[in-house]
């Protein structure tokens, strides 16, 4: 059945991800000439340098009492900035409400998408592939153009500066992706082991929670992941729909002290260089520990953000 | 018979209650902002004051307005410099160039090769206000490293987000999202046997050669795949460049996503906004419809 790749823009793009980030490169042939060997490397340090100086800027200007915008090694090495974000800036507070916020999303994402997946799967209509295309086309609308009309509906519907707004935005927002990745997986698993089960005379809701949940395991560690890792740095659906101080996230907080203590004189590079470390703390987690299911999931995203 | 269609329709019934929840959560979050967006680009809807609480049918005053607008036209040849300068000049060359180079040094063992391959991924999986934040920095005119780079080299320093704005958040693009196409073509050219290099080579086949027989065809297909992709992610670019110039100086670097976004939040203008936000969807849907068409016909 070509249903499954018929309306997909996925498929070519995911495969070739898939390729890219877990086939074993070619073994090597042929060995390097040394000239080769040096033209070669020579374009690796640019690259590399053009790539990670803003990081490495980061890392110690989170880690310098007098940091600046000028790339060294930290001046006066201290972790003050990281105190003060905590005792000035209320981060403890943000980061609890982050944390909230982006495991209520991982929660309700993991339950809905192991529904819709497993319906979608086992639907049976003559024009299923329209649902496919459908949830594909709106996974190409770019969140940027729906901020002024979800900040208004939002607004009308009492969405805002609530978390349960926000939490049901992050979800929305990674649902089309992660409903067409669970139902790939929900489509190798044989149809025979619930049928099996409700001829046992198990409900169909429990067949599906005890029979083919667990064989859809590493589906739902990778879509319980994406949506973490979505909600913990989207950061658009915040700015729009929170103003409240006690109810503010990582990413507005780091948004704000960007446009407060960023003026393009008097900037406090150090401070926010240590919310920004923080802020890509679990990101950089997830991609050392998980790249390949990483890289899968952010390449199915055409949004810009 | 008859059993078996009424067992199919009542689990059809089962699974579309399944659907349901995702259902609900697509329509209020990706259809209702449509709707809403259509709706109130006939009004005059505000921000503030009289008109956000009753908002008047202009009928289609806003796309007159819009159409007249010499800021849009401003706006809309910035969007498409924009497009072409980061997504289809930098992370689309760049990342072929990058795909090629590490294709060709992981053939021939070079062990520096993944330390490169991660460096480009770190800087597209950081959030993007991140890599806002980091160019900020780089871009920084008295002690930014980019500046900083230049006085080594005995270049004078340059003044990039103040003179050359829309070069300034095109480089940092360019950066933030290389690494897509370098992963789509690195992906491909893993399908090619190094031994059909390894024939070609003892045939005699120049490098050019070898390259234009060999790699191209397998790029070729996925390249207008690959450049509609990136062009739809960049045609919505916001955070980065609002954290970068807003958009200034001098209206230089606003792009389609910012106007709306200034129009409906600075100018209290959410009518006119949304219409913004309506033609930008348009835009974006007639990109997706092509781009889904293409990528059918290669499945």
């Amino acid at each position: 059945m070509t249903a499954v790749t018929a309306a997909t823009g996925r498929t070519t793009v995911d495969e070739l991800a898939r390729r890219a980030t877990t086939e074993p490169p070619p073994r090597p042939k042929a060995r390097a000439g040394p000239l080769e060997w040096i033209l070669v490397h020579i374009a690796f340090l640019v690259v590399v340098a053009f790539f990670l100086v803003p990081f490495l800027w980061l890392l110690s200007a989170a880690f310098d009492a007098k940091a600046s915008a000028y790339i060294q090694f930290p001046v006066e090495p201290t972790i003050m900035n990281f105190v003060k974000i905590f005792t000035e800036h209320d981060f403890a507070r943000v980061l609890a409400n982050s944390v909230f916020v982006a495991v209520a999303t991982m929660i309700l994402v993991v339950f809905t998408v192991s529904l819709a997946g497993y319906s979608l799967s086992r639907l049976d209509l003559r024009r299923k592939d329209w649902i496919t295309y459908a949830v594909l086309l709106l996974q190409t609308m770019p969140i940027s153009a729906t901020m002024v009309p979800i900040y208004g509906l939002a607004r009308q519907l009492g969405l805002r500066n609530s978390y349960l707004g926000l939490i049901l935005i992050h979800a929305a927002i990674e649902l089309p992706f992660l409903i067409w990745l669970m139902k790939g997986f929900f489509d190798s698993i044989p149809r025979h082991l619930e049928e099996a089960a409700w001829l046992d005379g198990r409900s169909k809701f429990r067949a599906l929670i005890e029979i083919v949940l667990p064989l859809a395991r590493p589906g739902l560690g990778i879509a319980a992941g994406l949506a973490f890792l979505s909600a913990w740095a989207e950061v658009l659906m915040v700015i729009i729909l929170i103003d409240q101080d006690n109810l503010k996230t990582v990413p507005l907080a780091f948004y704000e002290a960007m446009r407060t203590q960023g003026g393009y004189t008097e900037v406090q590079y150090g401070v926010i260089a240590a919310m920004a470390v923080i802020y890509l703390l679990p990101v950089m987690v997830v991609f050392f520990a998980a790249r390949r299911l990483m890289v899968r999931g952010l390449m199915s995203s055409t949004r810009g953000l | 018979m008859a059993v078996a269609a009424r067992g199919r329709l009542g689990r059809n019934r089962l699974y579309l209650a399944g659907l349901s929840p995702a259902a609900f959560l697509l329509a209020l979050f990706f259809v209702g902002p449509a709707l809403w967006a259509i709706g109130s680009s006939f009004t005059n809807r505000a921000l503030v004051g009289l008109d956000a609480a009753n908002p008047r049918f202009v009928g289609l005053d806003n796309y007159a307005r819009l159409f007249s607008d010499p800021d849009f036209g401003r706006v809309i040849l910035n969007s498409v410099i924009f497009v072409i300068g980061s997504a289809i000049i930098g992370q689309f060359v760049l990342g072929l160039l990058l795909a090629l180079l590490l294709d060709y040094a992981q053939r021939r063992g070079f062990l520096a090769t993944s330390l490169v391959y991660a460096a480009v991924l770190l800087a597209w999986v950081n959030p993007t206000i991140i890599a806002g934040f980091l160019w900020v920095a780089m871009f920084d005119f008295y002690n930014g490293s980019l500046n900083a780079g230049l006085h080594v080299v005995g270049a004078p320093p340059v003044n990039w987000l103040g003179q050359g704005p829309m070069l300034a958040v095109i480089i940092a693009n360019t950066w933030r999202g290389t690494a897509f196409t370098m992963l789509i073509f690195l992906g491909a050219l893993r399908t090619i046997p190094s031994d059909i290099y390894e024939a070609a080579r003892v045939d005699g086949a120049s490098a050019f050669r070898r390259f234009w027989d060999h790699t191209l065809p397998i790029l070729r297909p996925i390249a207008a795949l690959t450049l509609l992709s990136v062009t739809m992610a960049t045609f919505g670019t916001f955070i980065l460049i609002q954290t970068l110039t807003n958009g200034g100086p001098a209206f230089q670097t606003e792009v389609i996503a910012l106007y709306a976004f200034h129009e409906a939040f600075q100018n209290h203008a959410v009518g006119y906004g949304s219409t913004i936000s309506v033609v930008m969807l348009a835009l974006n849907l007639a990109f997706a419809v092509v781009f889904l068409r293409w990528s059918r016909a290669r499945a």
